[in-house]
């Protein structure tokens, strides 16, 4: 989503070549290593955004070389990129590979839940030193976007770290719980009108029965 | 050779039934121009294994070497002497006089060990110059913002040039702003100034500007990780973890 509606936006500008559209999206987002896009995506993404009647392409001749493509916003892309703007974007609930680490390592014997955490920990605390030590290094006169950024990033994994005290304080409890099971799905064709939909969905819900 | 060598370290406060072990067989090492961060929960013991490092308490068993000097082995009035001229302290609440300006603040350590007043002041400025308070001195600390007085707290923890500098939550009363400029100020003092620096604190932030972290939890140190520089091949917690 994020790239279809920065692709509007960067045309809302200028028309551009999908290769310009590519880099330009890329040094905004923070960087190559941050977020990088593949070509194909860019070009898929434009395709189908044509077909919605959003962009419009023009071929240009080049003396000599081949045809270049040049993309442009059309009144119904623009109105899209309106309500873009206009709406909040959600907050981004991340599964939790972390997460689903730490139940599995309570519910075997292959690994410590402590020795989960504490690798966890470590991790996130190199990458909070990594990020701190670019932040400052980062020039506020020239980089001050960029400089948010990585405070965005710093305040994440600090909430992390604090996050995997609690977790850590209270493990002992934890295991003491019985892990999380699907609920059993009824075998056969659900029969209409006594299935709840909402109560019977698999979920990922404590499961009392030992 | 090792600036803290700590040993074996065991506190145990009161006796009998009431007694508290606040240390349980602490053992830790840290080299000159070392920042180490100590973190763990509430009365895991972190101070007074800082207040045991600084010679401020005596354990009631196991040993510590500041500098080559075994605290256990020192009569009181020797270990005052190595605690005023080996070890800089810096705490939560500054503890600065307030009768006093910045310049005479950063010097109190040095004209109580009888250094001549003119020399004392000299040295002092030359700190508060290093810690970025050019210009500050004659303000008394009611005149200076927190983030100000603890770098006046610094630059007296570090002007009888000690070669250990210990913190109890140094940025525990100042902003998240004025806290990382703290931390930047200590990574200074131990990355390029030679003092090895170990600090306590609850803050995330602040430990990731140390070299290293050491997790403590009811008495015991229950984990350690050590911060590489950016790009490095973690050979210190390849080493950590084979141990
Ligand atoms: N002088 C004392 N007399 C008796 N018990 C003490 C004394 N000082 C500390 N304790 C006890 O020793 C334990 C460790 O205390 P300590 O102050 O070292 O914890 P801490 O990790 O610094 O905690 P916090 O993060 O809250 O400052 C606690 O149970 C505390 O109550
Ligand atoms: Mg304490």
């Amino acid at each position: 989503m994020s790239v279809r509606n920065a692709i509007l936006g960067l045309l809302a500008d200028h028309p551009r070549h999908g290769y310009e559209l590519r880099a330009a999206f890329e040094a905004l987002a923070g960087g190559a290593a941050l977020w990088s896009v593949k070509p194909a995506q860019v070009y898929t993404t434009l395709a189908r955004l044509e077909e919605g009647g959003l962009v419009a392409q023009d071929s240009v001749e080049q003396d000599g070389g081949p045809e270049k493509h040049i993309y442009s916003l059309t009144p119904a892309g623009q109105a899209e990129l309106a309500d873009w703007f206009a709406s909040g974007v959600p907050a981004e609930h991340q599964r939790d590979e972390f997460f689903v680490k730490l139940m599995l390592s309570l519910s075997t014997e292959v690994a410590s839940p402590y020795r989960v955490l504490q690798a966890q920990r470590s991790k996130l605390y190199q990458e909070l030193h990594d990020l701190t030590t670019r932040r400052n290094r980062a020039d506020p006169r020239r980089e001050l976007a960029q400089i948010f950024l990585l405070d965005k990033s710093i305040m994440h994994l600090e909430a992390d770290l604090r996050w995997l005290d609690l977790i850590e304080a209270r493990l002992d409890d934890i295991r003491r719980q019985p892990l999380p099971r699907p609920t059993p799905r009824p075998r056969g064709r659900p029969k209409i009108g006594i299935r709840n939909s909402r109560n019977e969905e698999p979920g990922y819900k404590a499961n009392t029965s030992p | 050779m090792s600036l803290i060598a700590a040993t074996h370290l065991k506190k145990v406060y009161g006796v009998g039934e009431t007694a508290v072990t606040a240390l349980n067989g602490v053992s830790l090492q840290v080299e000159p121009g070392e920042f180490v961060a100590i973190m763990g929960p509430s009365g895991c013991g972190k101070s007074t294994l800082l207040h045991l490092l600084g010679g401020l308490d005596r354990p009631t068993s196991g040993s510590v070497m500041i500098d080559g000097h075994n605290l256990s082995d020192l009569s009181d009035a020797k270990l005052t002497e190595i605690r005023r001229r080996r070890i800089g302290f810096i705490f939560q609440f500054f503890n600065l006089i307030p009768v006093l300006n910045a310049l005479e603040n950063a010097a109190l350590p040095i004209t109580l060990d009888g250094v001549k007043p003119a020399e004392a002041k000299a040295r002092a400025a030359e700190w508060l110059d290093k810690v970025g308070l050019e210009g500050r001195s004659d303000h008394r600390p009611d005149q200076l913002s927190g983030g100000q007085q603890q770098r006046v707290a610094v630059a007296r923890a570090l002007v009888a040039d000690p070669a250990l500098v210990l913190a109890d939550e140094p940025t525990g009363n100042l902003d998240t702003h004025s806290s990382e400029e703290i931390a930047g100020l200590l990574r200074q003092v131990a990355n390029d100034w030679g003092r090895a620096v170990v600090i306590v604190t609850h803050d995330p932030r602040i430990a990731a500007y140390a070299d290293r972290i050491i997790f403590l939890k009811d008495g015991a140190v229950v984990d350690e990780t050590v911060l590489e520089p950016r790009g490095s091949s973690n050979g210190r917690n390849a080493e950590l973890a084979g141990r």
